[in-house]
């Protein structure tokens, strides 16, 4: 009807859409639409970025929106048409400012930096899941790594209340051995410079849970954010350093690293690995070659699963134990539980990753305790 | 650098949705421009088989469109023996910013399944397409399974 009204010869070209649809009644009353995430995300995302809109730009003729940044950008780039349906932009002046899309978005979003950083630990998270083929070959290196800080442990077992962090000329060069744990120290070095090395030694530490963070690091953060949000930003820089770190040493830090007493980051589990008290008891052989380093402590992650553990473990026992264990022993081929309640024992599918297991038996804010017991192949 | 962050959330996206007819992405993790996937087709002759294609970005990403190229040698209209591909939605008269990799890749896929001889980049093989299918599908089968690369199980 009013497509044709107007006097002046302008012609609105409606699509079969906009010609049959019929109009939505407005809401007065107090009723709530849900709309899911992903969909309101598609609504308030700048095409060009993917990110949520920022200072937003319409344009005029089309009404699509761009982050101002993003499209001015677009424009200066040689590209003078819409970069969501090509019509002609002349310039900057086909533009508008939209600040009441701006307000809606804050409104939706009021601590948009949350949003954000919440959004980086996604894709850190993902990014992780990814370099899981990276983890095995950094199991190997790390198994290594730790196999030459065994006699240091050894000796440190004794001089048990000496400070993990005092520093042991002997790490030194164990350390240097493997030339890839150089990028691991940097990551580390925004909560604690402690060389991955040393804290092998210290299993205590891993029961600690995670220190409070010191809250200066917030600060190198782009964001203007207050202190309540400190944290949050922090995993964010947390998961964006991981992002950065190739898989590699991701994976390696994760694995040999057993105490140190820096903040969990969120794609990594502390586990306690116990032998299982019925099955593994003082007169089984295993148990008498391993004496008192029947216990292992370890922080690795989340996406690791129950055959990496298993495979893990006889690597680690058979690197440990190497003149003690007689050849027969040498294929373990581990059984492992977890103890939901004391006295139960709950056996574990290979497959299960720790994340699964810890979500479904664990779900408490301390190290996972898992139990093994062997059998002869 | 802004293609870069665009291209982790693409890549990101596409892992996460799961796509059956494009997998194993590898990226190079120092250098996002640069995929490498296994294009899986569903449609006869080519569901015998998987072929390899790379994506390059360019760093002015996404003001200006990836390029597409084969790996795996395919018998296809519009795949030429180099492994270009022609694909009007990368053209650069077609590109739009708001152009997602999933939505190029789903193009891709769609042009593999169902070969497009009115724009051919290999005549001869349009021809043949076009005037005998029998033979043009046997040629096909046969030189997929010669040169593709196996299918993922799963």
């Amino acid at each position: 009807m009013s497509s044709t009204e107007p006097s002046q010869n302008k012609t609105w070209e409606l699509s079969l859409y906009e010609l049959h649809r019929t109009p939505q009644e407005v809401i007065t009353d107090a009723t709530e639409i849900a709309v899911s995430p992903r969909s309101l995300h598609s609504e308030l995302m700048c095409p060009i970025c993917l990110d949520m809109l920022k200072k937003t730009m319409t344009t005029k003729e089309c009404l699509h929106r761009f982050c101002s940044d993003c499209i001015i950008t677009a424009l200066r780039s040689g590209n003078k048409e819409c970069p969501t349906c090509r019509k002609k932009l002349v310039s900057k002046r086909s533009l508008r400012p939209d600040p009441n899309f701006d307000l809606l978005i804050s409104k939706i979003y009021p601590s948009r930096d949350e949003y954000e950083a919440h959004q980086e630990r996604v894709l850190a998270k993902i990014n992780m899941s990814h370099s899981q083929a990276s983890l095995v070959n950094s199991i190997t290196e790390g198994i290594k790594l730790q196999s030459q800080n065994r006699p240091q442990r050894a000796r440190k077992n004794h001089e048990d209340n000496i400070n993990a962090s005092n520093s042991n000329g002997n790490s030194e060069p164990a350390q240097n051995g493997s030339s890839s744990s150089v990028p691991k120290d940097t990551t580390s070095t925004t909560s604690n410079p402690t060389p991955p090395g040393q804290s092998t030694s210290n299993p205590a530490s891993v029961r600690s849970t995670p220190s409070p963070v010191p809250s200066n690091v917030s600060s190198i953060s782009k964001n203007t954010s207050t202190t309540k949000r400190a944290k949050s930003i922090l995993t964010s820089e947390r998961s964006e350093e991981s992002e950065s770190s190739d898989g590699r040493t991701e994976g390696e830090n994760s694995m040999d690293t057993e105490g140190e007493g820096e903040p969990l980051n969120p794609n990594e589990i502390e586990l306690v690995f116990k032998p299982h008290p019925t099955e593994m008891t003082g007169d089984n052989q295993l148990m008498r070659a391993l004496r008192d380093s029947s216990v292992r402590y370890l922080k690795t992650t989340a996406n690791a699963s129950v055959d990496h553990l298993s495979k893990y473990l006889a690597m680690r026992l058979t690197l440990d134990l190497d003149a003690e264990l007689p050849e027969a022993y040498r294929l373990l081929n581990f059984c492992i539980y977890v103890a939901p309640s004391p006295g139960q024992f709950v056996p574990l599918a290979g497959s299960q990753t720790l994340r699964q297991i810890n979500d479904k038996f664990w779900k408490v804010n301390k190290p996972l305790e898992m139990y093994y017991s062997w059998k002869k192949t | 650098m802004a293609a870069t962050r665009r291209l982790q959330k693409e890549l990101n996206d596409i892992r996460q949705s799961g796509l059956k007819s494009f997998r194993d992405i590898q990226v190079d993790e120092s250098n996002i421009l640069t995929w490498q996937g296994l294009i899986v087709p569903d449609n006869p002759p080519y569901n015998k088989g998987a072929f390899r294609i790379e994506i390059n970005f360019p760093a002015e990403y996404p003001f200006k469109p990836p390029k597409i190229s084969f790996k795996t040698k395919i018998y296809h209209p519009n795949i030429d023996e180099k492994g270009q591909v022609c694909l009007p939605i990368i053209s650069a008269e077609n590109w739009k910013p708001a152009t997602k990799t999933d939505q190029v890749i789903q193009a891709l896929v769609a042009l593999v399944n169902d070969p497009e001889p009115e724009h051919p980049l290999r005549a001869e093989l349009a021809e043949e397409f076009l005037k005998d299918r029998k033979k043009f599908t046997k040629n096909a089968e046969e030189f997929t399974k010669k040169h593709s690369e196996k299918r993922p199980t799963d």
